[in-house]
């Protein structure tokens, strides 16, 4: 070998007289040769590879001084000018690329999806081709490890945290209302269709100090940059319609989205547990418009959504059912620039506004609400080298709500708030080595409205221990406005900053198709809003005295190696959580919490039948409730939770899909909780009646075709 | 598809009498790849990139070297960086020219090896790009075998199972087993590979 080099670097050369040799050894850090580096004299052919001892000698017709470039895939490349007349035997030392892929990262309460993922507990394609999960963000997030299912309210709970406590962000601009309206029991999804997101990032705690106002848990969504092609989408539904269209120009593009559900047809079918007036209807759109520049991307993201139904509900307290009858309407905007400028600094800022108005009308009364939500952001960020990052930026809240009451008898009562936050952070990001990675930020924030400063430090360390494994830890303290329930009476009480502080430890494992991951964690809560009446009014007596804590396991362990076309994973959660706020007499666990969760998610790809097959087991054990017939507070268990969901997508052609998908195949009966009636009957018995789903299971059967020019692209993603 | 490696023809041109350095050069790189010594021939020809900026052949190689052991290569670490070295390799060259067929081709490749390294995860977001980048070669040079090839190959992967009508997609292959011998290489280091694996794919439309 390395005599062909050198007849052959004599042939280049002949004609020249001067030559001059250089030779040496290639080793890293630790100085262990490396075999198979490339090194050569910069602008010329003369060259070398390293052998297996990492020694090389080539020669060279160059004169002079010169550079000498040392390159291999994973250690940064070595460039030095050297003198070719005096380079013999000498060691040259490579440092390993702390950007190679194998690096270590932070992942102490954070899951992620998507390409970008370098680890992804979820692929793009799950969130639509998860059983039971009917193309609801949310849902498919459930059966993440560190949530619990709450089937009567269908948002995200985390970690022993309220839904309020977990925010939701549109290429990191905050979305004030992510959730569609609902009302007494009946659950909720996520407003954003999967179809144009590439990313998700979901963190159970101890997230970076870019995110402020969330208590327990962030979801970072991030829209495509740039979608694959034109094309459009119909969807036929037996719960409504759906159109798309995509259109990619030279340096932008335009996607919208538009659907019309009316579960009419379907409730007409299936009996229901409860008489609707008018079934649920909605009309909705989403658009996002993407330009690239040199240098960076500007995106503006809208969606618009109007929802309405009516229907009456039995109610414990009353001998007729009540009737609620609502209309929500929707807008949100958010539009955004990422890009680069001058040497490694990146800035990223955006604008959002929401509107949200609902129109409740229980029996007789009105209830009318409206909020205003507008987000400034701004954000630098400065590579100073592959070891040092730094950010800092600004974020400014505003929000905007009101709230009219009318029983159309007597009584007419309005309520609101105007609430200012202004917030400042800024986070380093050291990389000491690939093993070793540290995350500091410090994050300050002041509410107008509850006229407070907080500061709140964040801090994060990775460990690696081997190839395929590594330790993370992180601390946080977070800080959160109480919800709207209670601020709505600012002009009656100061409210202050509900406050938690999380602890977490996570060991991760990872090798090509197979992820493992474990997770312990405490949360520590206080300021928590405390009252004294049974219903939340603006004459309690509010306090910020409550406090709770929640600790717990979350296991997870995906794999795709066990049998050919079969992906499988397994979440499973251990909570122990006890909260002493709202109207709590002691500390007790709040009725959202069960103590284990286990779901198993199943897809099997069977070739010969064009088809995907998937099966979710989604269980946890019971749900406290208190029974006020007897004293001690929350003493009562509802049974396990149980509910196995089941899909199939078959391919008519690549462009045309049959999909079909039924929850809760075994029908088993689940009970969320009871509610109990406010007086006791003639006996003394305080009477109950079981919170339970609307009907036992859920049938979906759709038809999706792409219309495009690659033949082999469809709407699998979208399903 | 990981059949793609294994029947691209390498070619090695003959050496003529009177040889450039550029010509002794990637010679010695097309024997180097030749014996199967990849990484010594990237280098080579990483080397001759870095002093001749005017051609594309050497970067160009050095993408295909990568992008064709990546199809191969069961690390998928190892995967991402050869795949990534290949992509750098190209955009070198993209940047200079973007009226060039073969580039589009070699970018559809690089893709490609992404699908195959792992469906499940790459093919919803490659797929669509492979394509572009074949309609973009094709808008360039309607006639140039590995992009007409190309182009039909990768979508016969789906038809077939789907029960799609694989005629018209039978009848490109045709078409780039035909334009294959006809095709003149601007040089004698120009893009040249491939109709092997067109006639095999060619043996099994019918």
């Amino acid at each position: 070998m390395k005599t062909i080099f050198l007849a052959l670097a004599s042939l280049f050369s002949l004609a020249l007289f001067s030559q001059n040799t250089i030779s040496g050894k290639i080793t890293n850090e630790k100085g262990k040769p490396i075999a198979g580096a490339s090194i050569y004299i910069e602008g010329t052919y003369d060259g070398a590879t390293s052998s297996g001892t990492g020694e090389f000698s080539f020669e060279t017709t160059a004169t002079g001084n010169q550079f000498l470039i040392v390159s291999f895939l994973i250690y940064d490349t070595y460039k030095q000018e050297i003198d070719v007349a005096n380079f013999k035997n000498q060691t040259v030392k490579l440092r390993e690329n702390v950007n190679a892929l194998d690096a270590v990262i932070v992942t102490a309460g954070t899951l992620e999806s998507g390409n970008k993922a370098r680890v992804s507990v979820l692929k793009p394609l799950d969130i639509v081709t998860t059983a039971g999960s009917a193309g609801n963000i949310v849902a498919a997030l459930q059966t993440l490890p560190g949530t619990q299912t709450v089937g009567e309210d269908g948002r995200l709970f985390v970690r022993g945290g309220e839904a309020s406590e977990t925010q939701t962000f549109v290429d990191g601009i905050r979305v004030a209302q992510p959730y569609g309206a609902s009302t007494n029991n009946l659950p909720t999804r996520g407003r954003f269709s999967p179809f144009l997101f590439s990313g998700i990032s979901f963190s159970t705690g101890g997230y970076s100090a870019e995110y402020g106002e969330a208590l327990s848990s962030v979801l970072l969504l991030n829209t495509q940059d740039e979608p694959d092609q034109n094309k459009t989408d119909i969807s036929f539904m037996t719960v409504g319609l759906g159109l798309g269209n995509t259109q990619k120009w030279k340096k932008s593009s335009l996607s919208v989205n538009t659907a019309y559900i009316n579960l009419a047809p379907y409730q007409a079918v299936i009996p229901q547990d409860v008489d609707w007036n008018s079934p649920y209807q909605s009309l909705s759109g989403e658009t996002v418009y993407r330009y690239h520049f040199t240098n960076g991307i500007f995106k503006l993201y809208a969606a618009f959504d109007s929802s309405k139904f009516d229907l009456n509900q039995k109610n414990i307290n009353f001998e007729d059912k009540i009737r609620t009858d609502l209309n929500n309407n929707n807008f949100y905007l958010n539009a955004s620039y990422n890009g680069t400028f001058g040497t490694g600094w990146h800035l990223i800022s955006g604008i959002s506004y929401g509107y949200n108005t609902n129109k409740v009308k229980f029996n007789e009364s009105d209830v009318d609400s409206d909020e205003n939500a507008a987000q400034l952001k701004l954000k630098l960020k400065k590579h100073f080298s592959n070891y040092f990052n730094l950010s800092f930026g600004a974020d400014y809240f505003i929000t905007k709500f009101n709230e009219n009451f009318d029983d159309n008898i007597a009584l007419k009562a309005s309520n609101g708030y105007d609430s200012n936050i202004a917030a400042f952070y800024t986070e380093g990001d050291i990389l000491f080595s690939k093993y070793l990675a540290l995350k500091v930020g410090l994050r300050l924030s002041n509410n107008s409205l509850l006229e407070e400063t907080n500061i709140a430090p964040r801090a994060s360390v990775a460990y690696k221990v081997s190839r395929s494994s590594q330790f993370s830890f992180a601390y946080g303290d977070f800080t959160q406005t109480p919800v709207v329930d209670y601020i709505k009476y600012s002009k009656y009480h100061q409210f202050e900053s509900e406050k938690a502080r999380h602890y977490i430890l996570n060991y991760q494992f990872t090798k090509p198709g197979q992820t493992f991951r474990a997770e312990g964690y405490y949360k520590d809560y206080s300021n928590l809003v405390q009252y004294d009446t049974k219903e939340i009014q603006y004459n309690s007596f509010f306090s910020n005295n409550g406090s709770g804590y929640a600790k717990g396991l979350d296991l997870f362990w995906r794999d795709s190696n066990l049998y050919k076309n079969l992906e499988y994973w397994i979440s499973y959660s251990y909570i122990d959580s006890e909260r002493d706020y709202k109207n709590f007499p002691t500390m007790a666990t709040p009725n959202f919490i069960a103590n284990h969760s286990l779901s198993i998610v199943t897809k099997y790809f069977i070739t010969d039948w064009k088809s995907q097959i998937g099966f979710t087991n989604s269980f946890s054990t019971g749900r406290p409730y208190n029974n006020p017939n007897e004293t001690k507070f929350m003493n009562g268990k509802t049974k396990s939770y149980n509910s196995l969901s089941f899909n199939w997508a078959y391919l008519l052609t690549t462009q045309k899909i049959l999909y079909f998908s039924v929850s809760n195949i075994l029908g088993s009966q689940n009970v969320y909780g009871y509610d109990y009636a406010k007086l006791p009957d003639a006996n003394g018995v305080y009477n109950r009646q079981a919170v339970t789903p609307t009907a036992d299971r859920f049938f979906f059967v759709g038809f999706f075709w792409t219309i495009s020019q690659n033949k082999n692209d469809n709407q699998l993603k979208n399903l | 598809m990981t059949k793609i490696i294994t029947t691209i023809a390498f070619f090695i041109c003959s050496l003529l009498s009177a040889q450039t350095q550029f010509e002794q050069g990637m010679g010695k790189a097309f024997g180097l790849w030749k014996e199967g010594k990849n990484t010594e021939a990237s280098a080579m020809f990483e080397r001759i990139a870095s002093a001749e900026k005017n051609s594309y052949l050497p970067n160009y190689y050095v993408a295909l070297i990568n992008t064709t052991a990546a199809f191969t290569e069961k690390d998928k670490t190892k995967l991402d960086l050869m795949l990534t070295k290949a992509q750098d390799a190209l955009d070198i060259e993209m940047i200079k020219d973007q009226n060039n067929a073969e580039l589009y081709a070699m970018q559809a490749l690089i893709y490609t090896a992404w699908v195959v390294a792992d469906p499940m995860t790459n093919g919803q977001k490659y797929s669509a790009k492979v394509m572009e980048a074949y309609a973009k070669g094709k808008a360039i040079d309607p006639n140039n075998p590995r992009v007409v090839f190309g182009e039909a190959d990768y979508q016969l992967g789906g038809a077939k199972w789907t029960g799609v009508d694989t005629k018209p997609l039978c009848a490109q292959i045709d078409k780039a087993v035909e334009l294959f011998g006809t095709f003149k290489p601007e040089t004698s280091f120009s893009p040249k590979w491939g109709l092997e694996r067109a006639l095999e794919s060619q043996k099994n439309c019918k």
